[in-house]
């Protein structure tokens, strides 16, 4: 019995363990199975937000030259020559285009494809026309995707469907990473010994794991490779296969797969892949070109297309080789793509977004209303206002302009930074934002973050503040512009000077404000009251508070280009203040509308004193301070605006509006540091050149009821005539021009005669 | 208070009826594409599809921003949406560019009668009606 208990015992012992063992394996087999199931089933691919530009919409008597369409259509990867049964491309031909449109969803519903004629002559569209040739009144391009909400990892995707992937492209997939994926259990023994024979051979092809393998390497496990790991890996895959289908598998494959980078932005899934390399939808995608992400599966960086063109023509044929000897592509299929080069779209760096200023404006405005998770992974799309002819146009005037100041050294040390903001001077749309002269850093948004001493910008709050009175001030009211000392109690006595050291005796107030002389408008703020003063910058759109001192209505006060904007936006409207906003429409990821930002309008002001306010500001270029913007833009545009400069020149302003568009631009440096800087030689251009850029409308404000014309005699601000020399005839509210007439009035004209002695004997 | 109101009505539509007229505001020849966006936008508003009139709207005003009939259409959906502060405004703004069209700024201020008494503002709302009288001559 004791001879026969020992094996006895240590059989039982051994039956003990490897119970334990099964018990164990089972439980952990089972741990492994719910969390398969959980994570697979719970899965849901985190989609970014997507962001697009304005579309292009295109109609006669557009104003925007064929050389800007051109650049949109290179933009959106439009190929330049037919491509029959495609669509995306253009065919120029003279002065007409030939746009074949690629379909799209926008948020009122889905626009197909379809081909366009555009007739362009004198800087703009002439005529627009289907194929067949009969006229259309409007037509849109599709929007320029301009970047993305990305979830932490920066990872970017597009689902598809299985159904919309190419046969062809699974054929390729299958044939080169796993080519008994729809028998395997998960795993191929045979395709294992495979691999390692080619690798011994040296002629490696497959990678040996299977597609389910890899997928669950890529969802569940970090890359280390143990044999645990290993293990792990064959008993994930196989209960995936015991739980899902083919198909479902599949599908999740092509959508999680790793296929290339670009800047920060990771490229997965074989649909943004399609987009990214070709610029196309997935469904469109030739064997050649499928054959080419397939190749990008084994590494997307060794392969790179882009920097290693050759060696990834090369995979490419590989892969086409092994498609055709699986039968997964046709002899005349293999001949035909494997002639082909690789037909990238050309490359368009872009990163999370080649405009992250605006970007971070778009995601500011989307907080109001979206929770931060819901933008990173529900794929919402979102329509915005920028406008990429604008925004191109902005980013080249400020990056050419500081570049050239730096190389003069004309205003202090290289290292200049500044910012740019444009908007609809109507519907309050932002159709730029430039955060710095490296605009696709994304870093310090000056649009928005700086703040900085605002100058004189904040000017026109006291002159409107004046004009509201038309009893008290007119356009030709005498001010004084004689030393002035400002007592408030508590606080240090008030001297302001002229930047140009002197004082200047009576000046008209148009002339204080063309001219920007800081003492008679300090006066003038004074005797209007600070803080009427300061409530209407409220009323004008400046959010921030303002300090209730004397030394405000000079601006010492810190404000961002964006405030700014949001000031002479109203004044550009008439006075009507529209929310400058960066958003149009969000939808759904399959189009649902979401959301509408509608356009909203209020009443800041009486139309009166705005248009007398908009006729100085026109003066201030005409012949003030902004005089040389005559060199950018021809006196008939009528453009107005404000330079504005700082104390010991440490920040540089200028903001202005032609008949359509409102634009701010700040030029200082970042450690706020003193400088040579001046509104009108280093802001002011930049702004002109953004703005010639752009075929400017002219400004034409429709007088208001209630305002008159007059005569006006400029040295004693009296009533002149046209016989007066230097005469300048200025708008009036009713009933406020100056009764009393100019010597010169009086002695040239009769009824000027009559009149003065009608006011003297009172006749 | 009323009859008072009124006759400051009065006063003001008669120092408003000596005032010169102003020229209108160069318009050019209608766009094609705007008259095409203000007809759709016409046939969704008396159909109810008021989003998609708002939308037919804005995009026209995109394109031709100092069209006041554009403001004035906009204005109308607002009322028909229920924003009457968004009606006013847009009315108004419809005014600032209507030049010397007096039977469009008698429309604007009969939108914003109708705005205004829908608020409850009864007071406004006559006001406004007698500036429409006074262009509707």
């Amino acid at each position: 019995m004791a001879r026969r208990a020992k094996p006895g015992r240590a059989r039982r012992l051994l039956r003990l363990g490897l119970l334990a063992l099964a018990l164990g394996a089972s439980a952990y087999v089972l741990y492994l199975d719910q969390r398969v199931r959980h994570e697979f089933e719970g899965r849901r691919f985190a989609l970014p937000a997507k962001i697009y530009a304005r579309p292009l919409e295109l109609h006669v008597g557009l104003r925007v030259p064929e050389t800007d369409v051109l650049r949109e259509l290179r933009e959106l990867g439009y190929r330049p020559a037919v491509r029959a049964g495609e669509s995306g491309w253009y065919v120029e031909n003279g002065d007409t285009l030939e746009i074949s449109v690629r379909p799209f969803i926008f948020w009122d519903g889905p626009q197909p494809a379809k081909q366009l004629r555009v007739t362009f002559g004198d800087g703009g569209v002439t005529g627009l026309a289907d194929a067949q040739g009969a006229p259309l009144a409007l037509a849109r391009l599709e929007p320029l995707l301009i970047g993305g909400i990305y979830p932490t990892n920066n990872e970017d995707r597009v689902l598809v469907r299985l159904a919309e992937v190419p046969k062809t492209l699974i054929g390729e997939l299958i044939a080169v990473e796993d080519r008994r994926f729809y028998t395997h259990w998960g795993f191929d023994p045979r395709g294992l010994a495979r691999a390692a024979y080619s690798m011994a051979t040296g002629h490696r092809i497959e990678g040996g794991s299977t597609l389910t393998q890899q997928l669950v390497k890529n969802f569940f496990l970090s890359p280390e490779r143990t044999l645990g790991r290993k293990l792990t890996e064959l008993a994930m895959a196989v209960l995936l296969e015991l739980h899902y289908s083919k198909n479902e598998i599949l599908e999740t494959y092509l959508n999680e797969i790793y296929l290339g980078q670009d800047r920060d932005r990771a490229i997965h899934g074989v649909g943004l892949a399609a987009q990214f390399y070709f610029g196309k939808p997935i469904e469109d995608l030739t064997p050649a070109e499928s054959a080419l992400l397939v190749a990008l599966v084994k590494g997307p960086g060794y392969y790179d297309p882009f920097r290693h063109p050759k060696r990834a023509l090369e995979r490419r044929n590989l892969v086409l080789r092994e498609a055709r000897e699986q039968h997964a592509l046709t002899d005349e299929q293999y001949q035909v793509a494997r002639a082909t080069d690789l037909g990238l779209n050309p490359q368009r760096a872009m990163g999370t977004s080649p405009y992250p200023a605006f970007v971070d404006l778009v995601h500011r405005q989307l907080l109001r209303d979206y929770d931060e998770a819901d933008l990173r992974s529900e794929g919402l799309r979102i329509f915005s206002t920028l406008d990429p002819r604008v925004q191109g146009a902005a980013e080249r005037a400020l990056a050419d302009r500081l570049d050239a100041f730096d190389r003069e050294r004309r205003f202090g040390a290289p290292g200049l930074e500044g910012a740019v903001v444009v908007a609809d001077s109507q519907t309050g749309e932002v159709q730029a934002l430039v955060g710095g002269r490296d605009a696709r850093y994304q870093g310090f948004n000056r649009a928005l973050d700086a703040a900085r001493q605002v100058g004189s910008l904040l000017k026109p709050a006291i002159y409107l503040t004046a004009l509201e009175q038309p009893s008290r001030y007119t356009l030709a009211t005498l001010l004084d512009d004689s030393p002035f000392t400002w007592k408030a109690r508590g606080a240090e006595p008030w001297r302001p000077v002229n930047y140009d050291r002197r004082f200047h005796g009576a000046v008209a107030l148009r002339t204080a404000l063309a001219n920007s002389y800081n003492v008679a408008s300090a006066r003038l703020g004074t005797e209007l009251g600070i803080d009427k003063v300061i409530a209407t910058a409220h009323k004008l759109g400046i959010e921030h508070e303002l300090p209730p001192y004397a030394s405000t209505l000079l601006g010492a006060a810190d404000l961002s280009p964006f405030e700014l904007a949001q000031m002479y936006q109203t004044i550009a409207s008439g006075g009507f203040r529209v929310p400058l906003h960066a958003i149009r429409d969000v939808t759904t990821q399959d189009g649902r509308p979401l959301k509408r930002y509608p356009l909203a309008v209020e009443q800041a002001f009486q139309a009166a004193p705005v248009y007398l306010l908009v006729a100085a500001l026109q003066d201030v270029v005409r012949d003030g301070t902004a005089k040389s913007l005559a060199d950018w833009l021809p006196p008939e545009i009528g453009a107005a605006g404000k330079t504005g400069t700082t104390n010991d020149q440490r920040d540089a302003w200028f903001a202005g509006f032609t008949g359509d568009r409102v634009g701010v631009v700040w030029v200082g440096y970042d450690d706020n540091r003193a400088a040579r800087l001046l509104g009108a030689s280093s802001a002011l251009p930049v702004w002109g050149e953004t703005m010639a850029a752009l075929e400017p409308q002219p400004l034409v404000l429709p007088a208001p009821a209630g305002i008159e014309q007059t005569w006006i005699d400029p040295q004693t601000g009296l009533r002149a005539d046209a016989t007066c020399a230097g005469a300048v005839e200025l708008p009036f509210a009713d009933g406020s021009a100056p009764q009393a007439r100019a010597p010169c009035a009086s002695v040239a004209s009769g009824a000027g005669v009559k009149s003065w002695f009608e006011r003297i004997f009172g006749l | 208070m009323r009859i008072l109101l009124l006759v400051l009505v009065a006063l003001a539509a008669g120092c408003a009826a000596v005032a010169p007229e102003q020229p209108a505001p160069q318009q050019p020849p209608e766009n094609a594409a705007v008259a095409s966006l203000m007809h759709s936008a016409h046939a969704d508003a008396d159909a109810g599809r008021l989003a998609s009139a708002e939308a037919s709207l804005e995009r026209a005003l995109r394109i031709d921003p100092r069209n006041p009939r554009l403001w004035q259409q906009l204005a109308g959906v607002r009322l028909q949406q229920g924003d009457y502060a968004q009606a006013e405004s847009l009315a108004a703004r419809s005014n600032s560019w209507a030049g010397a069209d007096d039977v469009l700024r008698a429309e604007n201020w009969r939108l914003i009668a109708e705005a205004r008494r829908a608020r409850g503002d009864d007071a406004g709302a006559h006001e406004a009606l007698e500036r429409a009288e006074h262009y509707g001559r």
